[in-house]
């Protein structure tokens, strides 16, 4: 039994991994399989047919000049709207990148394959179109070109491929038929169309009267006289048997061939100008914007250059946006999987990122004409929109629930950005309209003051360091800053964290030094809330603090410091090698500097914090640190890795009284309680925090309860020196 | 009009108690290094309290004055920066060391000097000394009318009306223009400044005038020659707190046992 759902198991990884490089090595086998054919041109058997047997294959050709002409306009007309934004900063050519993300995001659609069911269902309708375009180009070219192919042995396996990927795309399009009527499947809901409906069963009616065009043209031409021929199209073929039963007359035959044809190619072309008024347009601006993916870190916001002689700060209106920015709105096909993963969402917030780039994408088919106007009649830009953007079409509290955590842009199929739209929003609010929470601003006014987020605190700097003896200061000979950070020495929880992280980096007999006093906050709590100017002054500073003590290597133990100083310090010329603490510590273990021989008889579960997991791709290090201890075991949330669920604390969320059902970090907490761990193990200050706070609301038996702890004390434990330093 | 906002610059409020130190020999504190000097909170919200009748009513002119050294225009500055639109420092050596008397003194000169002034808004306090007379100095000085402690300030017809805060409700009062008022934290947060603004104010220069500018005082009407209050002896008081579990098989009995050492503590 447990073998057979072993292989069961792995069978359905298999499929899977690659069962679309399967299907697409079997598309393309076919399609040079029928070059080869068609070159050695095999005279097997005689096999062709009429093409348009019994109908004129002009309307074809109108119909099809028509719709390239609406396409052509439509993206010319709307495309030009896009260019009313401003211009991408930074845009690097890199094409190699470029068209890597282009076949694997676009073409393969990697993105989509995070949902299991939707990848099956979504190639086989992708596949059956490009296949069956195919085989119409094929028809047309044998018919209205001296081209002459489709007969023999060519001409049969041809019937048989148009039939096989007619039949997937039909198993296709009832998958989504099922899903949008026979299943609760909310998330394809919450926006719910009459488009999405006319895409559905416009495809289906295209495919199935596709199946009667041929099964009637093989009722008259073939079923009689060449049978072994017809069975190649075996779908067409049953359906032409099962017609056969009804012994309609040749006469009817034909005119139901004729209306059926008809029907056929209306809906096909019907159907291809959905793409120019529909979400169907994704299979044009999805390749595209994978293209157009950006070629640094995701955790990297702009850098607004010559702050002090903008004329706006952040975006306030449409125009303030990139075109990149403006394009990704059209490639949204509503599929609702930012929504689905977002955090505050989940904890029933106010912001769905999904409903936030539709109402931008309406927000902008209605002022984007207006902005070009304008500005063609040299009129004031600023003053068209009905509609204020920021605060009325988006809503300031949408804007402020957000993480930045991520999971958004991880999930998004057709590539959106989400989270350097909303942060270029906060910018607005809080640099041009001064709006910003009361409790946010009161972390960015102590940022301002005292270098540091946490008002209040009644820790200095170098609390951590009582008792420890001689740490030393930084000076520019030793090898690694370790770079404590305001939460690890300001926040008395994070103390044992800190004493922890010092006390490996001195048993792995590391080289290093602290700042102590000189520590000042690099600024990520400010550029997350928007306060990009007040980031840009810290973080400059920082880096002369840097540069004056020959700071070349950085070891730290939150993340976010972490993504500062690796993706954002380079854009202000501060170029340091970054370590997490616990990249740090997985190379130490494996050079054999650090060997945890103490057993530590635990089940434990690892949160991945999205500033070190998602956003900067480690989720190894940690877990391998982890499970180098003895006795321990990692037991995984339903959501881990690049699926992990924020604690609650990103984007400067920390500092905000939460609006909503529910806390982020009691959700989070109780995924962790699920699984009956008796540790809950992270890598973050700000998530040990939302912790040791989410924990206790959600669990009141405080008899085994789980305990949060950074992986540098589950280590420290784990080390043979603890006992002699404690 | 013109309404003019007093703003004083102390040592930061958030100082960690660890990092607070005090010169007992000199009965002074001892600036605790890396931490920067900050505006009294109080004077931040009677800037607001001005801002919002400016935003009301418009055409107010609104000069934050200062006494302090140099580093005080930061506290001008941030006040500018809130919407003020002049910042004067009162920087001499000679005012150094004073007391809430020579403070409200040249601030009073100071006033005097700009002549057309129609109200003037400081806060409730410095949260530094928590004194709370430098407002009632200047009123006293100037001659004309203060209100303490307000949680409502508007201005109209002529008149200052203020809802002040008392400890059993709220006392309206209306005073005639020319007018002090202290304002409380009940007003509400000062407001964030624009970034627009914040440039702004760094663009500004910040008036400066010395004893010499002030024609009516002598070097010996201010600052430690002018003071009225000794201060005898400054130290940092022994806060030792004891934490008793109380003790009982239940409830009931926890509750008892607790009434009893209240009781013999002589609290209840």
């Amino acid at each position: 039994m447990n073998q057979s759902k072993k292989i069961l198991s792995s069978l359905l990884f298999i499929f899977d991994k690659f069962w679309m490089l399967g299907l697409f090595i079997l598309t393309f086998f076919s399609l040079i399989l029928s070059g080869l054919l068609l070159g050695f041109g095999i005279e097997g058997s005689s096999a062709t047919r009429e093409i348009f047997f019994n109908v004129e294959p002009w309307p074809i050709y109108v119909l099809l000049s028509t719709l390239t002409g609406l396409l052509l306009f439509g993206i010319l007309r709307h495309g030009s709207l896009w260019f009313i934004g401003k211009p991408v900063k930074d845009l690097k050519v890199n094409l190699p990148w470029r068209l890597n993300n282009a076949v694997k995001l676009g073409v393969m659609q990697d993105k989509i394959r995070r949902d299991t069911y939707a990848s099956v269902m979504h190639w086989c309708i992708t596949a059956s179109i490009i296949v069956l375009t195919f085989v119409t180009a094929q028809v047309a070219l044998e018919d209205d070109t001296p081209l002459h192919f489709l007969h023999g042995n060519y001409y049969l396996f041809f019937s048989f491929y148009g039939d096989l990927f007619g039949l997937i795309g039909v198993v296709g399009i009832s998958m989504a038929l099922y899903r949008r009527y026979f299943v609760n499947f909310h998330r394809i809901r919450w926006d719910e169309r009459l488009e999405d409906h006319l895409i559905l069963w416009g495809l289906f009616f295209v495919l199935v009267s596709g199946f009667f065009v041929e099964s009637f043209r093989i009722s008259i031409t073939e079923l009689d006289s060449y049978p072994s021929w017809a069975r190649w199209s075996f779908v067409s073929f049953t359906l032409a048997v099962f017609v056969d039963l009804f012994n309609f007359s040749d006469k009817l035959l034909s005119n139901m061939h004729v209306f059926s044809w008809w029907s056929h190619v209306l809906l096909v072309f019907s159907w291809l100008t959905l793409i120019v008024f529909t979400k169907l347009d994704h299979f044009i601006f999805a390749p595209i914007n994978a293209f157009l993916l950006r070629t640094d870190s995701p955790g990297r916001l702009s850098k607004i250059e010559n702050i002090e002689e903008q004329e706006v700060f952040g975006v306030g209106q449409i125009q303030d946006f990139n075109w990149k920015q403006l394009f990704e709105l059209d490639a949204c096909v509503r599929c609702g999987r930012c929504t689905e993963v977002c955090p505050a969402n989940i904890a029933g917030q106010p912001l769905s990122p999904m409903h936030l780039i539709q109402d931008l994408k309406a927000h902008f088919n209605e002022t984007a004409p207006l902005v070009q106007e304008a500005g063609n009649n040299g009129k004031d830009v600023r003053a068209v929109a009905k509609r204020s953007m920021v605060g009325d079409v988006i809503k300031e509290e949408a804007l402020w629930a957000c993480r930045t955590c991520g999971a958004c842009v991880q999930e998004c199929p057709v590539m959106i950005e989400h989270v350097p739209t909303i942060v270029d929003m906060r910018r607005f609010l809080v640099m041009d309209k001064a709006k910003i929470p009361a409790t946010a601003q009161a972390a960015l006014e102590n940022l301002e003051q005292r270098g540091h987020p946490w008002k209040g605190t009644t820790l200095e700097r170098t609390t951590w360091m009582e008792g420890l003896g001689d740490v030393p200061i930084f000076d520019g000979s030793q090898e690694y800053l370790y770079w404590v950070g305001c939460s690890g020495s300001l926040v008395e929880r994070n103390l044992p964290i800190t004493k922890s992280v010092f006390g490996l980096l001195k048993a792995a007999g590391s080289s290093f030094g602290v700042l102590g006093q000189e520590e000042t906050c690099n600024g990520d709590p400010a550029r997350r809330l928007g306060n990009e100017y007040l980031y840009q002054i810290l973080a400059e500073q920082l880096i002369n603090t840097f540069k004056e003590r020959n700071v070349q290597k950085v070891i730290t133990n939150c993340p976010h410091c972490f993504n500062t100083f690796k993706n954002e310090y380079p854009q202000f010329d501060g170029k340091f090698e970054v370590l997490h603490h616990t990249q740090f510590l997985d190379e130490s273990i494996k050079s054999g500097k650090l060997k945890p021989v103490k057993s530590i008889d635990a089940d434990v579960t690892y949160h991945d914090s999205c500033y070190l997991g998602r956003i900067n791709n480690e989720y190894d290090a940690p877990r391998e640190v982890l499970n180098s201890i003895p006795g321990l075991n990692i037991i995984e949330m339903d959501r881990n890795k690049s699926k992990g669920l924020c604690c609650g604390a990103g984007g400067g969320n920390m500092w905000q009284e939460e609006i909503g059902t529910r806390r982020v970090n009691h959700v989070r907490s109780e995924e962790a309680i699920d699984t009956g761990a008796s540790e809950l193990v992270s890598n973050c200050p700000f998530c040990i925090q939302m912790f040791e706070d989410g924990v206790p609301a959600v669990e009141s038996e405080e008899e085994g309860r789980i305990k949060p702890f950074d992986i540098a004390e589950v280590l420290y434990r784990s080390i043979d020196s603890s006992s002699e330093e404690n | 009009m013109h309404f003019v906002v007093c703003a004083k610059q102390i040592l930061d409020p958030d100082t960690p108690p660890s990092a607070f130190k005090i010169d007992e020999a000199k009965n002074e504190v001892i600036p605790a290094p890396g931490i920067a000097p900050v505006l009294s909170q109080f004077d931040g919200i009677a800037a607001e309290a001005a801002l919002r009748i400016k935003e009301k009513i418009g055409d107010v002119k609104i000069t934050v004055i200062s006494l302090g050294k140099g580093s005080a225009q930061a506290a001008i500055k941030q006040v500018l920066a809130m919407g003020a639109d002049e910042g004067l420092l009162l920087e001499d050596d000679a005012f150094e060391n004073g007391d809430h008397y020579t403070t409200a003194l040249v601030l009073s000169e100071a006033i005097k000097k700009l002549g057309d002034v129609d109200a003037v808004f400081c806060g409730r306090q410095a949260a530094d000394w928590d004194m709370g007379q430098v407002g009632l100095g200047i009123s006293q000085l100037l001659d004309i009318p203060c209100a303490i402690i307000g949680k409502n300030v508007d201005v109209s017809d002529n008149k200052m009306t203020v809802e002040r805060v008392l400890l059993d409700g709220i006392e309206t009062v209306e005073m005639a223009l020319p007018a002090v008022v202290t304002v409380s934290n009940e007003l509400g947060e000062p407001r964030y400044p624009k970034l627009q603004q914040i440039m702004q104010a760094a663009k500004k220069t910040v008036t400066k005038w010395n004893l010499d500018d002030l024609e009516n005082l002598n070097k010996t009407d201010v600052g430690e020659a002018g003071r009225k209050l000794k201060l005898e002896k400054l130290f940092i008081p022994d806060n030792d707190s004891d934490v008793e579990f109380i003790e009982g098989e239940n409830a009931q009995e926890k509750a008892n046992n607790l009434v009893a050492k209240l009781r013999e503590a002589k609290i209840l």
